[in-house]
């Protein structure tokens, strides 16, 4: 049985017991009428919750999904509203890609980690001194298994990404691990590197920001 | 179930929960079950159940083997004549598979006579006829009953000479991997019943639907492929993970080289993803290395359920491009997707680029 109880601002549908494709169809179709979002719907089955993930990430749009007693309750907004959330998806969406997204949702918001480094070097000081501690903390985070979201280099610290770089073998450890390195496309601009850094590694400050506001923990040396 | 609109109640596919071969049962439940169970020795039996084999074969002479198939399942589609036909030719494409010509045929039907009316009994069975007609299969008998959703299907009984089967367990280091359908039928199913398919791509989907895999099985049997099995309810990822498990070996896919049906990759990003689909990813997910690096509708698809599939074939590299060419001359949406070489066995690592495609230009 299906009951549509209009409210006056976030629309709530009850899917429950309803086959696929309805819940995901039924909500579309209300989603593809207000370009803003914001529905509630009610579905009975984890499947159903993340066809509407996939659902919100096509549309733009964020989710947040509760299992309670009655099933799991799944609001869908857009990102303004739901900005300080913890649930806020990954920033694939600025990669053309939502898996980041979808895997973070499956993963029951795993907390995740983004090391932001916006200069080559660690810290301020002798100039030799601090390029080589920049290797050593990111050899340390490395050997001592974390593997954060992304690195994200911005300013200075796209020279990191150079080829001669010291630590650029330690980024390729990285990156073969799975782990996202983006530098920032401006900054490669500016310095000149263009022709040294990958286009693959090359990002927005679109998706540096979203990356940034949907982690749970940045490092910032 | 809606009952506000008494039409669509009288759908065939409105009250099923899973379509098609996105019915089957997970491949772990299956194993669970399987594995208390003592089966003798049975020296005839060309087949392991270990494995997964798309058909048993039973060895009657030197020169003769039988092949022995059932698969049926509820409706994928609303017009019953349709649903009767698809069900079949799902049903044949299991002795295709092991490389067997299939001769004769029984019905399996389950359908509840109070809910439709008769005549859709009768469409579904003249479906099932069409395809057996088209196949050269005898339909001579079969089983019916009354059940709360219909269940349509065949056990399949066809011969093969026993030196020519083509098994999983049979593809060798460099081989290539062969598809002869498009992939992606448990989304595009979904996009069927929620009437999102433009006309194109719904007739493309019926088409692939209902095309036996006859023709595509004596085409290749020319060049002697070395493994073959049908693509169906494991999936993409599925049903390779098994033929490099059978054969000793890792597989590699290139993502870009996949023939999805058009409109599957929007239809998977926007959510319509079968439950079977996330079954397969549980299953077979860990097997699958650089997963997390392709978009997630490319991930939904490689896990999709198939109903009706394609077959896939291993074969070394000259002859898998000569039987890409002839199958593509004879209208089939046939691809190279990737290979088998040695490694983890069962282990797929999916590449982005193929390093074939200037090789097939």
């Amino acid at each position: 049985m299906s009951t549509q109880k209009a409210s006056e601002k976030t629309e709530r549908l009850d899917l429950r017991g309803l086959m696929c494709p309805e819940p995901v169809l039924r909500t579309k179709k209300v989603l593809d009428g207000k370009p803003q979002g914001a529905v509630e719907v009610l579905v009975d089955s984890d499947i159903n919750v993340m066809n509407l993930t996939r659902l919100a990430n096509s549309l733009g749009l964020v989710l947040e999904s509760q299992h309670g007693n009655e099933g799991y309750t799944v609001v869908i907004k857009d990102k303004k509203t739901l900005e300080h959330s913890h649930d806020l998806p990954a920033p694939e969406k600025a990669m053309q890609s939502s898996d980041e997204t979808t895997k973070h949702a499956e993963k029951n918001a795993k907390a995740t980690t983004v090391v932001f480094i916006a200069k080559d070097t660690f810290g301020e000081g002798d100039r030799d001194f601090s390029l080589n501690l920049m290797n050593v903390f990111l050899q340390t985070i490395l050997q001592a298994g974390h593997r954060p979201q992304a690195i994200l280099l911005a300013n200075t610290g796209v020279r990191l990404m150079d080829p001669d770089s010291s630590v650029i073998k330690v980024l390729n450890e990285f990156k073969a691990a799975g782990v996202n390195v983006f530098a920032c496309g401006l900054c490669v601009e500016f310095y000149g590197l263009q022709e040294k850094i990958e286009k693959e590694q090359i990002t927005n400050m679109f998706a540096i920001c979203e990356y940034l506001f949907s982690a749970d923990k940045i490092i910032s040396p | 179930m809606s009952n506000s609109n008494s039409e669509s109640s009288r759908k065939l596919t409105a009250n099923v929960k899973a379509a098609g071969c996105a019915a089957k049962i997970s491949s772990l439940e299956l194993k669970q079950v399987l594995s208390s169970i003592k089966r003798p020795q049975c020296p005839e039996l060309l087949t392991s159940l270990d494995n997964f084999e798309d058909a048993a074969v039973y060895k009657i002479t030197e020169d003769i083997a039988i092949v022995e198939t059932v698969d049926f399942f509820p409706p994928v589609v609303d017009d019953p004549f349709l649903f009767g036909r698809i069900a079949a030719v799902n049903a044949l494409s299991d002795v295709y598979a092991m490389g067997g010509n299939p001769v004769i045929a029984l019905n399996i039907l389950c359908f509840p006579t109070c809910d439709y009316p008769l005549e859709v009994v009768e469409e579904i069975l003249k479906g099932g006829q069409a395809a057996c007609s088209e196949a050269n299969v005898t339909i001579a008998g079969g089983h019916s009953i009354q059940g709360p959703e219909p269940v349509y299907g065949l056990a399949v009984t066809g011969v093969v000479d026993p030196r020519s089967i083509l098994t999983n367990g049979g593809a060798k280091d460099g081989d290539l991997l062969l598809v002869t359908k498009p992939l992606g039928t448990g989304v595009m199913l979904l996009g069927l019943k929620g009437e999102l398919l433009k006309d194109a791509e719904q007739k493309q989907l019926l088409q692939s639907l209902t095309g036996l895999n006859k023709g595509a099985l004596e085409i290749a049997k020319k060049y002697e492929p070395s493994a073959a099995t049908d693509i169906t309810g494991f999936g993409m990822i599925g049903h390779t993970c098994e033929m490099a498990l059978a054969s000793g070996l890792s597989a590699y896919l290139y993502i870009d080289d996949l023939p999805f049906f058009a409109g599957a990759r929007s239809l998977a990003a926007q959510g319509f993803v079968p439950a079977g689909a996330y079954g397969n990813r549980n299953t077979f997910g860990s097997s699958v290395i650089n997963l997390e690096n392709v978009e997630t509708a490319i991930q939904d698809l490689l896990f999709d359920p198939q109903t009706s599939g394609g077959l896939m074939f291993a074969l070394k590299e000259e002859p898998a491009m000569r039987l890409l060419a002839e199958l593509l001359e004879n209208g089939y949406d046939a691809a190279i997707v990737g290979g088998l070489q040695s490694g983890t066995p069962g282990s797929i690592f999916l590449n982005q680029k193929s390093s074939l495609i200037e090789a097939k230009k």
